[in-house]
């Protein structure tokens, strides 16, 4: 029981970077980024190639895969979403369909279908108060409690963190208030493609690093999103952490390969009894 | 400042050559019915509508083909009727982000800018640390108000101040903007309290069907009984 919940909030946590970064461009931007698991299958296989192909030690290879990424995510606001500015959410939501299915094709083109792994060691798992805990585990806790404290100081102690929560509060508002909207939303693709990238890493390590790998995240990754209220980034998180927990303690009465009901189950009834989310107030998303 | 403008919406014109000028340090109040293009005026005048015809002038200078953001920083300050507040932010937040980039005209620091609107709106002070969104409606205004003024701007726009504040918060603020003509600061407001509206401001200007009926001294206009009871329902 206390594996499952520990293994359950681990699994929480790998959903967090990518659910906060969907709400972050969500609450800015007003528009669902379907491509999110393909960001994240990007972000995972360039670092896999500074990784294998240069032979860079992982955090390295990471650091500059995130870098690249978030160069990519930049060129991707600039030619699709750019020209699409003003449009409704649900054209910005079909065209990040198409920038999700043309990244995953790109990473296919470059790097074949294979499934493939980084170049770590493999170390025992260490035991701990009864638990089986592995080193991926630690080091996921880990990057993703320091990922969320970083994104928390930047919303609450920076002027570009107050700027990005003003926009996503009231655009028009913030306009007038002389704060440049472009230059937001640049930002706010930046912290969401190196969270994508981080998260891509951690599931590589998870499992393997495969050109699949996004897609298999994105129903948990949306509906950790809504669970938390998808216009909240901090609740996406709590939403998260709850979804995984949930998704690990279904493994009791169900077989574990149908974790992914548990998901579709959650966010249709979410959607059914509190579209707004669990912490979210009626009326956020305008 | 405003120069025979021609506005509207998708190619259908609201405001059918409207002009008007507010001197440097001078006040004027809009008045009229519903529907008689205030805010179309006012969204022009802050540049979130482009003129089809036309020129915005500030200080002078051409801003018509300035957008919204690009004015504020010119100093022009805005308070839009609602939504004139960060909700999820606090109140001392909203008073940060609306200086964070648009740099005080005088170089005044942060802290100094945020004790001169302080003095301006005692109210609000215990209230640094409250969200927006759980104010009342005249706390609201007022730090809406508050944070127009932190930059320093040379123009303040006011649309509707008064609009949905009880009779009691109406009068309490149109206090607070009696103070900041006072010292200085260019006012164009449009209001719907038309006593209110004129008895702050030195100029009056009535507007029907987005044209100027009357534009002469706010004093005039109150004493004018036809006017009012013409255009603007005689309050």
């Amino acid at each position: 029981m206390a594996q499952l919940v520990f293994n359950g909030l681990v699994t929480g946590l790998l959903i967090a970077l990518p659910a906060l970064s969907l709400a972050l461009v969500f609450s800015v931007l007003r528009f669902a980024n379907y491509a999110i698991g393909s960001m994240l299958t990007l972000g995972a296989y360039l670092v896999y190639g500074f990784n294998v192909g240069f032979g860079l030690p992982l955090p390295l290879a990471a650091l500059a895969g995130a870098i690249l990424g978030a160069g990519l995510a930049l060129l991707i606001n600039r030619l699709v979403y750019e020209p699409l500015r003003g449009r409704s959410g649900v054209t910005l939501l079909v065209a990040s369909i198409g920038v999700g299915i043309a990244l995953e094709n790109a990473v296919r083109f470059f790097a074949g279908s294979t499934t493939r792994g980084f170049d770590v060691e493999v170390a025992r798992p260490l035991r701990l108060l009864g638990l089986r805990i592995n080193h991926e585990q630690i080091l996921t806790i880990a990057i993703v409690l320091a990922a969320l404290v970083t994104i928390w100081i930047i919303f609450r102690f920076t002027r570009l963190g107050r700027a990005m929560r003003a926009v996503a509060d009231n655009p028009d508002l913030a306009a007038v208030r002389g704060i440049p909207r472009t230059q937001v939303i640049r930002t706010t693709w930046i912290i969401s493609s190196v969270l994508a990238t981080l998260a891509g890493v951690l599931v590589g390590l998870d499992g393997n690093v495969d050109p699949q790998m996004g897609w298999n995240y994105i129903l948990p990754v949306f509906t950790a999103a809504i669970l938390g209220g998808i216009g909240n980034p901090m609740a996406a998180v709590a939403g998260a952490v709850l979804l995984g927990i949930t998704e690990e303690l279904a493994t009791l009465v169900l077989a574990p390969h149908y974790r992914t009901i548990v998901a579709f189950a959650v966010m249709a009834l979410l959607l059914l009894v509190r579209p707004s989310g669990l912490f979210g107030t009626p009326g956020v998303a305008r | 400042m405003l120069e025979d403008i021609v506005s509207g919406y998708h190619g259908r014109p609201v405001l059918h050559g409207v002009s008007l000028c507010v001197p440097t340090h001078g006040s004027l109040t809009v008045v009229g019915p519903n529907g008689s293009g205030k805010s179309t005026l006012m969204k022009t005048v802050v540049g979130l509508v482009r003129p089809d015809k036309g020129r915005v002038l500030l200080e002078g200078e051409d801003i018509t083909r300035l957008d919204a953001p690009a004015r504020a920083r010119r100093g022009l300050g805005h308070v839009p009727q609602e939504a004139n507040v960060f909700r999820s932010l606090s109140v001392a937040e909203n008073l940060r982000v609306a200086f964070d980039f648009i740099p005080a005209r005088s170089g005044a620091s942060y802290a100094s800018r945020l004790e001169a609107v302080l003095d301006l709106f005692p109210e609000i002070r215990p209230k640094l640390k409250v969200a927006a969104g759980h104010l009342s409606g005249g706390q609201r205004q007022m730090v809406a108000m508050a944070a127009a003024l932190m930059p320093e701007p040379s123009v303040l726009a006011l649309d509707e101040p008064s609009a949905g504040l009880s009779p009691k918060n109406a009068e309490l603020l149109f206090v607070a903007i009696r103070r900041i003509v006072e010292a200085g600061v260019t006012l164009l407001m449009i209001e719907q309290n038309t006593r209110l509206g004129l008895t702050v401001a030195a100029q009056g200007l009535v507007l029907v069907a987005g044209q100027v009926k009357a534009h002469a001294p706010a004093r005039e206009l109150l004493a004018d009984g036809l006017m009012q009871s013409l255009y603007l329902g005689g309050h």
